[in-house]
């Protein structure tokens, strides 16, 4: 058993490894350097710099050197802890992603929630009236939903709730410069901003998990203990919530632990309509500008969630289910 | 008991989400500032992002930041409506050859943190600069630094040698931005210096916060400061998602409209709407050492004769642009030759120069939605010509590196600073053979023309405006004539703001955005 769980984790840092190597040679291999901009977005301006300043800021951030050179003192820093600066933020990486990584975890954390567990449910009760007008019903509502794409559903809260009813605010993470008179005041201001970005994500997620939970109720009601629990005369939503989610959990459980992996990039259109300070629209602007040193800070962190959450879907999958050994 | 937990947890949460959603119909997000109320400190908000850190340093390249620095940081001469005007500088004095300029500063000028401003400031900044290039850098002329020496002659007077006596320098200098040497005098990394300490200048306006991550920014006016009073008491930069819906919220003061929302703004006395001077344009740009056919003036002139450029306008800048000309200064740069060759759309005309010979070029350009519909237009338009366009579409970090490397056959770009001194003229068109190329410009690749040579070398060096105008007309005859490279528009582009919130808005005289006019914030009448 142990000697398995260090093969497990040895594969697991096998692969890190890999994704950091990868990580780091791919963006410098893209066209284009962090310093030379000759066009700017339309009405905007841009600073070029001249060879000169370029050759110092190339110097400054030890690009001129071999790239063989640059890697491996990258990979010492890494083993430091040190994930260098970055390049056009102007400010250490870690702090970087720090301050925005709370943003992204909570409302993707959120939308996971509501989404898998109201998801849940309404499968269930989709399976257990399987055929009947309920389940037409949600079906057809599902798969349109999972068809809009994200920004389109968030432009569309945008719209309505937040400018024509004004209920919510049209962007941003917090009110800016806010002066709270208690800690509660602060809490309930941030989840007010952070509730359209949590809705649109959970109805985007929705169908996904709906789906889930239906086809696998579907193939743990036809089985010959839910006749059984039916023949002992027990409740409908004893039967299905007790009896039968209990087996059909297992697909789903994993489903939440993969999408918790992917946490980073799925928000991305989201944090982009909302204007929601996450790692997601960094990450964009990061590769946009080829700033090497902070796309390489944010992959890693995205591989590193991307393969704990694996490992830890395959710890509880084995709890979960006695026959994988 | 841990399935009761979660349970309670999962509870919790969606009623404190509900619980949010519902009391949050309660109060506005509008500021509660608002103006046109006497007693009341007139509070401006405007657009936000995240541009940087508002040091000399620290602002990103790309983007306003470089103009909310400047808020804090003064120079020695500011941009007008019609041209430089004293700023700490109050009087200056260029000598007859041209090799020294003698400042006179202003007295009594406080830094923000209460320090006094001295000449030796103004000689530190210079010096500090020429080791450390700010990220917007004005000391250099092609790469190279121009400044000799800096030297202090008395409390306000500042005596500055330049190497060369070259025309555009005043400017330069007087764009500078002057920094505290007490502050700076101890930072040898200051692109990592971003305490509070880094953002004290002699500006009208202080850095009271700065959160990155949201991309805000709030200003307070300085009290002490030295010149017009700040008509702004505070002015913030908030994030916005779509900034007509946070300006029609309340939200922001001020945005820019597209023309099809044009007449919802003019029709209501509420608003008011400008039109900013042209000073951002796209251009297309020929490789002449890839294809030598644009060698042949005719080849190039059949391209200007089968482009729509009023087509261009009106299908994609929505009539928010004006035709660029073939002579490059736009309509609006106070140095713009009226007479100078324009080529009208005329494809029969453009098959003459042809002379019934069919071509077929790469075109490459980058991937916004406007980009790639000029692509698109100028592909029809050219093919009843005869000149067939492929048209490939990147990032603009994969076009701009392309063009450095001189990888295309011809390029479409997009950029601003078609406003500043018409030097701009001698970095686009002259072909230097040095290493000092600025990547930006660096001449058009294999073009040669002797005359343009002399006239973009003369200029540059004709202290006398009247004659270095006579100059730069004549060039852009020239320009237009030889036509080595084709300006296709100028946007224009609506702003609408609410005059009873704030009206001061106005333009320098060189540059197309008002919020990025630090007199706009001021009590200054020119």
């Amino acid at each position: 058993m142990r000697k398995r769980m260090l093969a497990k984790i040895s594969e697991y840092l096998m692969t890190l490894l890999v994704i950091i190597t990868l990580n780091f040679f791919i963006p410098r291999l893209m066209p284009g350097d962090p310093f030379t901009f000759l066009s700017s977005d339309e009405g905007q301006v841009t600073v070029t710099y001249s060879e000169e300043q370029i050759a110092k800021y190339k110097a400054y951030y030890g690009l001129d050197k071999p790239i063989l050179v640059q890697y491996t003192s990258y990979i010492s820093n890494l083993l430091r802890g040190n994930i260098g600066y970055s390049i056009y933020y102007n400010d250490h990486v870690s702090t970087i992603i720090g301050k925005r990584i709370r943003w992204t975890i909570s409302i993707v954390i959120a939308a996971i929630v509501i989404s898998s567990l109201t998801g849940i449910v309404l499968g269930s009760l989709s399976a257990w009236n399987r055929n009947g007008v309920l389940d037409k019903g949600l079906y057809t509502l599902m798969m349109t939903l999972s068809e809009i794409p994200a920004f389109l559903i968030g432009i569309g809260f945008l719209f309505i709730l937040a400018a024509k009813l004004g209920w919510f605010p049209l962007a941003g993470g917090m009110k800016s410069f806010a002066n709270y008179s208690s800690f509660a005041d602060r809490i309930m201001d941030i989840l007010h901003h952070a509730f359209l970005p949590v809705l649109t994500l959970s109805v985007v997620r929705l169908g996904e998990f709906y789906l889930l939970a239906r086809n696998s109720m579907i193939s743990v009601l036809t089985k010959d203990y839910m006749r059984t629990a039916r023949a002992k005369g027990l409740g409908k939503m004893r039967i299905i919530f007790r009896h039968g989610l209990k087996n059909a959990m297992l697909p789903i459980v994993t489903r939440v632990f993969l999408s918790l992996g992917a946490l980073f990039g799925g928000a991305i259109l989201v944090e982009n309509v909302f204007h929601y300070p996450g790692v997601g629209r960094l990450m964009r602007e990061a590769v946009m500008v080829r700033d090497y040193v902070l796309v390489q800070g944010i992959f890693l962190l995205v591989a590193i969630t991307v393969l704990t959450m694996n490992l830890i879907a395959d710890i509880i999958y084995r709890r979960l289910d006695p026959r994988v050994s | 008991m841990v399935k009761r937990i979660a349970k309670r947890t999962v509870a919790i949460l969606l009623s404190a989400i509900i619980l949010a959603g519902s009391t949050g119909c309660g109060h506005s997000t509008l500021s509660e500032n608002k103006n046109g109320n006497q007693d009341r400190p007139v509070v401006v908000n405007l657009e936000g992002g995240d541009w940087g850190y508002p040091t000399p340093f620290s602002h990103y390249a790309r983007g306003p930041g470089l103009y909310k620095m400047t808020l804090i940081f003064d120079s020695l001469l500011e941009r007008g409506e019609e041209g430089y005007i004293p700023w700490l500088a109050e009087d200056w004095d260029i000598s007859e050859d041209g090799l020294t300029y003698t400042f006179t500063l202003r007295e009594n000028v406080k830094w923000q943190d209460g320090q006094p401003m001295t000449a030796e400031d103004v000689k530190f900044s210079f010096e500090y600069f020429a080791e450390y290039p700010p990220v917007f850098s004005d000391l250099t002329v092609d790469g190279k630094h121009f400044i000799q020496s800096v030297e202090t002659v008395d409390e306000k007077t500042v005596k500055l040698k330049v190497e060369k006596p070259l025309a555009i320098l005043l400017g330069k200098i007087g764009s500078t931005r002057i920094i505290p040497k007490h502050i700076w005098e101890k930072v040898e990394d200051p692109q990592k210096f971003n305490t509070p300490e880094a953002v004290i200048g002699t500006g009208p306006y202080v850095l009271k916060d700065y959160i990155k991550e949201q991309g805000a920014y709030q200003f307070e006016a300085f009290k002490d400061f030295w010149g017009p009073k700040q008509r702004v008491e505070i002015l913030q930069f908030v994030p916005v998602s779509d900034s007509i819906l946070a300006f029609d919220n309340g939200e922001i003061d001020l945005t820019r409209i597209t023309t099809d929302i044009l007449s919802k703004y003019q029709s209501n006395e509420e608003y008011k709407v400008l039109r900013n001077p042209a000073f951002w344009g796209y251009r297309l740009l020929f490789n002449m050492e890839r294809r030598t056919e644009f060698k042949d003036k005719k080849i190039r002139q059949a391209f200007a004769h089968a482009i729509d450029k009023d087509e261009l306008v009106e299908k994609i800048a929505r009539e928010a642009a004006i035709p660029a000309n073939a002579g490059y200064l736009p309509v609006g740069h106070i140095w713009h030759n009226a007479h100078a060759k324009n080529y009208g759309f005329d494809i029969e005309r453009a098959k003459q120069l042809l002379d019934g010979e069919e071509f077929s070029f790469k075109l490459l350009t980058g991937n916004s939605n406007n980009e790639v519909r000029i692509a698109e237009l100028l592909k029809i338009s050219l093919a009843k010509a005869g000149i067939t366009l492929s048209i490939t579409s990147t990032d603009f970090k994969t076009r701009d590196a392309a063009v450095k490397r001189g990888d295309y056959e011809i390029v479409l770009n997009g950029h601003g600073g078609w406003g500043r001194d018409a030097d701009i003229l001698r970095t686009m068109y002259l072909t230097e053979k040095t290493s000092n190329r600025s990547p930006a410009v660096g001449g058009i690749p294999g073009y040669d023309n002797d005359r343009i040579n002399v006239l973009c070398r003369q200029q540059l060096f004709e202290i006398d405006a009247a004659k270095r105008k006579e100059i730069i007309f004549e060039l852009q005859e020239l320009i237009a004539e030889e036509i080595p490279q084709i300006p296709l528009y100028n946007t224009t582009g609506y702003i609408v703001f609410r005059p009873a919130a704030f009206d001061g808005w106005k333009y320098m005289f060189d540059h197309h955005g008002v919020t990025h006019n630090k007199l706009s914030y001021l009590d200054v009448r020119q």
